[in-house]
């Protein structure tokens, strides 16, 4: 019995054991922790960055090939499934569980970085520079990320909805692994799925903590100690796991809503205030750039002139939305049920995409025009702390304490719902993709991001917490390419009619 | 079904060897057979000396079969299935493995389109069945036949002949993509598991032993494998139609003839 219990709970038990070493290890000698993580970021980056880049644009050609083709009319569920959601309320779900955290915390602060920090081929402060800035966040926030949860949502939904498997990444394999999915390999790609999850879900905890300690060191000259950022990521903690184990959905569902309508009316709030002709210009003109330069960029590394350049931002998002794959993935499978493979594939490479260029046009933009046009030195701030940027923007508003505090709102709820689905999905993939999560189970994985987020910020703060992400993206990287080849041998035996 | 086989010959073939061969068709059902020669315009040797040929007659007569001699020009591998065909043979048989290596290089390119241009079947001998000296040839009684098939309409084709090679064994092999679901995959197994009994059914009555088992892979890798573990005389396959993207003859076919130590009998 016992020994049936093991077998059932190898995943969690594996997977716990990997999280429990690192955090421990990162406890008694961060130092260290920081050598070794820095070392294999390094070796990954060095040998496989192109990897990446060339992964991240087949994903976006596999999924365009899949909506388009004749593939694109089967639906993910059973023939005579509905969708269960409107349109609206799905793209609404889509967008919160794809971004979130981040937007905030680069929406203002990117375009202004690539301003002030081009790579070397280009002049620092200059209007190729801001060009330059708006077209790399575009790249970066577009569609590439959205192919890239494309491929794991598409291949757990059509094999759980359309084949009846497990909510599982190791179920997508079974045409290449058979009933090895069962065993030591199906662990495995489950592990690593897990692994992925906490590092990329920690990855943004500790984005959205840093932020949010900002924002009241800005406000309220609180000390920018880091025991207090950890302080922040226990309060989130309690929160989000009170929020998980109580199984508190609709509230979760609730504080979504509000935190989207917070975002919108944040977004047409500084559009109405600021420079609205000159924030759309940016828009259109940033929107034919990215067309333009969409395959130069897609496969671009700046061999000759910014390889690091590229590392630093390029690789890092890919590598950081690959280990949100599993996660959002799952998440965005369970809301798209019903829907076909050219409708899902089309909407989630499209909506959320042009909002989230929106959102960059109307906050980048905007901080790049106070810093050319009305001298407002953001450059300043975001040399000495890039999380303070979006409060030292704000500032240039009318009722700029309160938009600060609602932006800091915006982070915590953000951080409560995105850390409470991440248990919950976590809790799934270590228990045979059930959806019904024993406590214990939410309230380690709970624990565990947390621990992996306080670690990370100890022992290297911003750059470990890049660092983890493409580590742990790499080897599911590899997975997704898996996925890529099995949801083809899928779907090519369902129109072959086998 | 084999009674009429067209062998392409070319100056140097060793008349014992060929009676080897001989001996061995004729076991195989063969009456006759049509000694099928193309010369070649730059060719080193006169086209009006055929004195060789009639010695490789002379040796195929002893053995007791009825000897035709034809010639053709141009191109070799055209010209011999068009001959086959022209002559009404059931079969062509190719000896894949020649003294020199060059020649056996030369003669690859030949075989190779000859198996995607011939409408007739090709018997092409490999280092299995080993043709033993003297006068007794290899027999239907030591024969292990492996058929590969994936079960489609077409590739019963090479049934009607597999019956006429009799013989000790015969093993028939499926091999299939996994599907993608546990279910799918076990009503898929319990199908081909059916047909393959059908087909074990229906060739039961001609070899000592039928077999059938499924695999999953790639073809041809499953195809060699079977064949060496088997120690198979003769694989046989049919082949596909070429799509713009395969190989001329079929991806399987083309890799199993090049790669196999049984000698293969493709029909078209």
């Amino acid at each position: 019995m016992i020994r049936d219990f093991l077998k059932n709970e190898r995943v969690f038990f594996i997977s716990f054991a990997i999280i429990l070493v690192f955090i421990i290890f990162g406890y008694i000698r961060p130092d260290l922790l920081e050598v070794v993580s820095s070392s294999v970021h390094s070796a990954i980056l060095d040998y496989f960055s192109w990897l990446y880049l060339l992964s991240a644009s087949f994903f976006l050609i596999f999924s365009l090939y899949l909506a388009l083709s004749k593939y694109g009319t089967i639906k993910l569920g059973r023939d005579t499934d509905r969708p269960q959601y409107s349109f609206f309320g799905w793209v609404a779900m889509l967008f919160a569980a794809g971004m979130g955290i981040g937007l905030l915390f680069w929406g203002v602060s990117e375009p202004l970085v690539h301003f002030l920090n081009p790579p070397s081929f280009l002049d620092a402060a200059t209007p190729g520079a801001a060009s330059f800035g708006m077209k790399y966040s575009f790249f970066h926030w577009g569609i590439h990320p959205w192919a890239i949860y494309t491929i794991v949502s598409l291949s757990i939904a059509y094999f759980s909805f359309r084949r009846g498997m497990p909510a599982l990444i190791s179920s997508c394999l079974y045409p290449i692994l058979g009933e090895r999915i069962y065993g030591l390999a199906g662990n495995v790609v489950d592990v690593l799925a897990v692994f992925a999850t906490i590092f990329g879900t920690a990855t943004s905890l500790g984005f959205g903590a840093i932020q949010i300690h900002a924002g009241f060191t800005y406000l309220y000259g609180v000390s920018s100690a880091v025991s207090i950022t950890i302080g922040i990521i226990v309060i989130a903690t309690a929160l989000f796991m009170a929020s998980a184990i109580l199984g508190v959905e609709k509230g979760v569902q609730t504080l979504s809503k509000i935190n989207l309508t917070l975002a919108v009316s944040l977004l047409i709030f500084i559009l109405a205030l600021g420079d609205t002709s000159h924030i759309l210009d940016i828009f259109t003109s940033t929107l034919g750039g990215y067309v333009n330069n969409i395959i130069d960029m897609s496969l671009q590394s700046y061999p000759f002139s910014a390889n690091g350049w590229s590392r630093d931002w390029t690789i890092f998002y890919w590598a950081w939305w690959i280990s949100w794959s599993p996660f959002v993935g799952l998440f965005i499978a369970k809301i798209s049920r019903g829907r076909t493979i050219r409708e899902f594939v089309l909407t989630v490479l499209t909506v959320p995409t042009l909002f989230t260029f929106f959102w960059f046009s109307v906050f980048g933009g905007s901080a790049l025009s106070l810093e050319q046009s009305q001298g407002v030195d953001l450059g300043a701030v975001a040399g000495e702390d890039v999380s303070l940027v979006l409060f030292a923007f704000l500032e240039n508003f009318p009722f700029s304490s309160l938009l600060s505090l609602i932006a800091i709102l915006l982070l915590l709820i953000f951080f409560v719902t995105s850390a409470d689905s991440a248990t919950v999905v976590l809790g799934s993939l270590t228990s045979g993709g059930s959806p019904f999560v024993p406590t214990y189970k939410k309230a380690i994985w709970g624990l565990s991001l947390s621990g992996v987020a306080i670690i990370l910020l100890v022992s290297g703060g911003l750059h470990s917490l890049q660092m983890m992400a493409i580590t742990a993206a790499f080897p599911f990287m590899i997975v997704m390419i898996l996925l890529c080849y099995t949801l083809y041998i899928g779907l090519s035996q369902e129109k072959a009619g086998k | 079904m084999f009674e009429n086989t067209l062998i392409p010959v070319a100056y140097g073939e060793r008349p014992d060897e060929l009676k080897n061969i001989g001996v061995t068709l004729k076991n195989f059902g063969a009456r006759s057979v049509c000694l099928y020669h193309v010369h070649e315009s730059g060719s080193f040797f006169r086209a009006s000396d055929i004195s060789w040929l009639m010695f490789l007659q002379e040796a195929l007569e002893e053995v007791g079969l009825s000897i035709e001699v034809k010639r053709g020009e141009g191109h070799i591998a055209s010209s011999i299935a068009e001959a086959a065909m022209f002559q009404g043979c059931d079969e062509i048989y190719l000896k894949a493995k020649r003294r020199w290596h060059i020649e056996t290089m030369l003669l690859g390119s030949v075989s190779q389109d000859l198996l995607r241009l011939s409408d007739v079947p090709v018997f092409v001998q490999k280092i299995r069945p080993h043709l033993p000296d003297g006068s007794d040839g290899f027999s239907h009684d030591d024969l292990i036949v492996l058929y590969a098939t994936d079960l489609s309409a077409l590739s019963a084709r090479p049934l009607p002949y597999i019956k006429e090679f009799h013989g000790a064994r015969c093993h028939i092999l499926h091999v299939r993509d996994r599907m993608a679901d546990p279910s799918t995959e076990r009503r898929r197994r319990d199908d081909v598991a059916e047909k393959l009994h059908g087909v074990e059914e229906e060739l039961t009555p001609y070899f000592g032993q039928v077999t059938s088992e499924q695999r999953i892979g790639d073809p041809a890798t499953q195809v060699l494998h079977v064949s060496d573990w088997l120690k198979a005389d003769v694989v046989v396959l049919g082949r596909k139609k070429s799509t713009s993207f395969s190989a001329p003859m079929g991806d399987t076919a083309e890799r199993v003839v090049n790669e196999s130590k049984a000698s293969i009998f493709l029909v078209p």
